[in-house]
């Protein structure tokens, strides 16, 4: 997303820095829950969304004219998850998203050649091996058995691919027990969703992938791609579609695992046995707040689980801190964010925190071996297809 | 050394106050980066106060540590700006002079004590009204909400100034006690905790009421580093009215009567347009088919005091509005009033609607007595369309406080508009300059805060009391370094 300077400057003017953005609804709970990892997390006002847009300001108008830590802590060590204007747009009639607000500031500093090490870092793996990771290997798997030419086309990702393959393992498997035919890209290219979302909009790189990954999806002849990664779904769905690689328009439908399961249950009615694990559900941001997924991954998850659910979910969602480039960039603040969250998983008295999204996974789990933690940590997929 | 002449000494005088205050409060809680600086050097009030970045921001974890980094900035003569959960609508936290320390009080959030027995709660600067809440009422008491967002700190907002409006019954004055650290670095403890720190549960200690005396000074004496303040009791028997009226004049009578008997604990007069709609919660109504004004009140009590309450109130409903064709009781969804209970004496969260009216608020608060609401009004309504708003614009809020000896009211007269529209800030400059002298002219008890272009025209009318307050603040302050410029 483009914003004009205006429309910025005209969203910084209408905040009155209640604050009220750092907290989870109050009443009738009458809990204080903060909502903000970066600023409870650091404390100045500048990683508090009301202080990011005084920077903001502050670069727009030309008083910030050098790169400081301060300015990429406080601009790049946000995880962007949207909870802030979740919370705002419930006492406000806020115009803008925040996070895309920040999304669109880290553009501008990125433009101005300012960005963290870590960043430039991802965008050369990207660059050299197609992938965030910098894997030179493709990733393998027994339980790969595409179909070409199938309908369904899994688009893996990046992190299931080569960190956390156990979620890219258990979808691969449940379209196998579920009789659904499927295909995967020869050749899927990382679909640059850390490098905007850590403001490379303007990269060739990213032009280059997106056209890649558009052009090889349609030719696949599939007619709907399914995503275990919920910041790839976004990415292709919203992000593609803006610089002109629109997926509606080929009649290519984007579903969310969960989505897709959900749909085949509904349909089919599944088989689907009930565990003995007692569950927490953990809203992926781009799953939830950006694509309004809340309750598909819930359904499917019940149908195998009992699910506990932990005081701030939703809209309201505590993140789990790896978002945004903030794993790579700042892995501390990321850890600790997820600690936070294991903490309100446990209070549930669930055995596993289950998540739909392979970056809240990795993080949570390296939270949990961080903390000594006993919880679980698990994917919808995983579980679904352990009860298949 | 002049801090002034000390900036233009260039980096390395400014280096060596960092590195002292880093000392003092660890490498990571002080700052002189330009962007974390930034987001500190503007609020709401932008029209008024312009933007300016501190020169460092400090955040200490206790009070020794203040006290530390205001002995360092007075010897070194460095202004210091405090604030303490980092929300201001008064450019009251915005620095005036180049060099300044930004005192974030963001880490001390502790609530040191609830006294469910003496009714008290005792706190550090970063705790909010949420957090206190949170706690509180798991003794059934509540405390003294200001009509700010629950993020705001209860230090602060009582400090500044010891009248909370959001419960008419819960009166005008909250603090008891406090401990104040001076620039010098002395620490002052007023009421009864200056003889005894485990009994700071009553407002007089020795001599004069030196909780009040240093109050409502906008960091311009000290920074307090705990205050005592009290704890009202939360009722299970509670029922809320709405009653619409055409005009101020028309809600006068029942008002006075309301309060003069005692029967409300909350009791508000709002414009239908927009405080309303944070009360009961919602913007989808249509409240533009209400009578212009309403009354929103709330009768709660133990069994017994409750309904014989509840029974005269409407007696007053029946003889001062409904038989005489004042107004009109209103028939609102049962949710309206659960939100009114939530946002009167839970904190306020969702009147922060009016926010989003058009994008920006301003206000000028007082205290004034009920007879003379319908004045301010007019000369609010007046000036603001003379200075170029548009009539939709002016808005109104009215809260009765007891005792009611003077009825004493809280006025609010408010002007939402879009800050980001051409001329917007030059119409309210011209507003506030107009009305503060229309305001003083026609007759008002006190400002709800001292803040931006305020003190001024006020403190030339108070005689000598202006020397007093000004030789008052050179005893504790004899460098001036505590928030120069927002006071004289």
């Amino acid at each position: 997303m483009s914003l004009s300077k205006d429309e910025i400057k005209r969203a910084i003017y209408h905040c009155v820095k209640c604050k009220l953005c750092s907290i989870a609804t109050f009443h009738p709970q009458e809990a204080w829950s903060p909502l903000c990892p970066s600023g409870t997390y650091f404390g100045f006002q500048a990683f508090y969304a009301p202080g990011r847009m005084e920077i903001f300001r502050e670069l727009l108008e030309g008083e910030i004219e050098e790169p400081t830590e301060g300015l990429l802590n406080a601009v790049f060590a946000c995880t962007l998850c949207g909870a802030c204007y979740e919370k705002c747009r419930r006492v406000s009639k806020v115009e803008l998203p925040l996070a895309e607000i920040f999304e669109e500031m880290r553009r501008e500093i990125v433009r101005r050649g300012w960005m963290p090490d870590a960043h430039r870092g991802i965008a050369e793996k990207v660059r050299r091996t197609r992938n965030a990771y910098g894997e030179e290997e493709a990733f393998e798997s027994e339980n790969l058995k595409p179909t070409k030419g199938a309908d369904v086309l899994y688009f893996i990702g990046c992190t299931a691919r080569f960190r956390v393959p156990e979620i890219a393992d258990a979808m691969l498997c449940i379209f196998d027990k579920l009789g659904v035919e499927y295909q995967v890209l020869e050749e899927e290219w990382c679909c640059c969703s850390v490098l905007m979302r850590a403001g490379w909009h303007d990269s060739d790189i990213v032009r280059e992938h997106i056209r890649h990954n558009y052009d090889a999806i349609c030719e696949s002849g599939a007619k709907t791609v399914v995503f275990t990664c919920p910041g790839c779904l976004k990415t292709l769905k919203k992000d593609y579609a803006e610089f002109g690689a629109d997926f509606s328009k080929e009649g290519i439908e984007l579903l969310h695992a969960t989505q897709f399961i959900q749909r085949l249950m509904r349909e089919r009615g599944l088989d689907v046995k009930e565990l003995p694990l007692k569950a927490t559900y953990h809203d992926p941001c781009h799953l939830g707040r950006d694509l309004g997924i809340y309750e598909e991954p819930r359904e499917v998850l019940s149908a195998a689980v009992e699910i506990s659910e932990m005081r701030r979910v939703r809209e309201e969602a505590w993140c789990c801190g790896s978002g945004g480039g903030v794993k790579s960039a700042f892995n501390d603040f990321a850890v600790w964010s997820a600690e936070e969250r294991l903490k309100e998983a446990e209070e549930t008295g669930a055995d596993a925190i289950v998540s739909a999204c392979p970056f809240c996974k990795r993080n949570l789990r390296d939270a949990a071996k961080h903390a000594g933690s006993k919880l679980q940590v698990l994917d919808v997929v995983e579980i679904l297809n352990e009860a298949l | 050394m002049n801090w002034k002449k000390k900036r233009t000494g260039g980096f390395e005088m400014k280096n060596a106050i960092l590195r002292k205050l880093q000392e003092i409060v660890g490498e990571e809680h002080a700052t002189d980066d330009i962007a974390i600086c930034a987001s500190y050097a503007r609020d709401q009030h932008w029209h008024f106060v312009p933007p300016k970045r501190p020169a460092f921001v400090v955040r200490p974890a206790n009070k020794e540590e203040v006290r530390e980094v205001l002995m360092l900035a007075n010897e070194e003569k460095v202004p210091v700006v405090p604030l303490s959960t980092g929300i201001n609508i008064r450019g009251l936290a915005i620095p005036v002079h180049d060099g300044s320390i930004l005192l974030d009080l963001g880490r001390m959030n502790r609530i040191i004590e609830i006294n469910a027995d003496m009714k008290t709660a005792t706190v550090e600067p970063a705790v909010t009204f949420g957090m206190l809440y949170e706690q509180t009422r798991k003794f059934k008491l509540r405390p003294a909400f200001p009509d700010a967002p629950l993020t705001v700190s209860v230090l602060t907002n009582y400090y500044l100034r010891g009248i909370y409006q959001t419960s008419a019954a819960d009166g005008h004055d909250h603090v008891l006690s406090y401990e104040m650290v001076l620039p010098n670095g002395e620490i002052v403890k007023t009421g009864s905790r200056a003889l005894s720190s485990s009994l700071p549960h009553f407002r007089y200690g020795v001599g004069p009421d030196f909780t009040g005396v240093f109050c409502s000074h906008p960091g311009t004496c000290g920074v307090v580093v705990e205050l005592t303040a009290r704890l009202y009791r939360i009722y299970d028997n509670r029922k809320a009215y709405f009653v619409g009226f055409n005009s101020i004049e028309d809600a006068v009578p029942f008002i006075y009567n309301v309060m003069n008997d005692e029967l409300v604990v909350s009791l508000r007069l709002v414009d239908n347009q927009s405080w309303l709609k944070g009360m009961c919660g919602t913007y989808d109504y249509d409240y533009e088919s209400l009578p212009k004004f309403v009354l929103c009140a709330l009768v709660e009590g133990i069994d017994g005091i409750f309904e014989a309450k509840d029974e005269i109130f409407n007696e007053h409903l029946r003889n001062f509005v409904l038989s005489e064709g004042k107004g009109e009781l209103l028939d609102f969804p049962e949710e309206f009033a659960s939100n009114f209970f939530y946002e009167t004496l839970g904190g306020t969260e969702k009147s922060c609607m009016v926010f989003g009216l058009r994008g920006n608020y301003h206000c000028i608060g007082l205290y004034g007595p009920l007879n003379m609401a319908p004045k301010y009004y007019e000369l609010h309504r007046r000036t603001a369309i003379e200075v170029g708003f548009p009539e939709e614009f002016v808005h109104f809020y009215l809260n009765p406080i007891y005792p009611f000896h003077g009825q004493l009211c809280y006025v609010e007269l408010d002007i939402f508009y879009d800050g980001a529209a051409e001329g917007a800030g030059e119409k309210l400059r011209e507003y506030n300059k107009k009305q503060f002298e229309n305001l003083l002219n026609a007759g008002i008890y006190g400002w709800f805060r001292p803040y931006a272009g305020i003190i001024e025209p006020t403190i030339e009318r108070i005689g000598y009391l202006a020397e007093i307050w000004r030789k008052f603040s050179q005893i504790l302050d004899p460098n001036r370094i505590m928030n120069p410029g927002k006071l004289f």
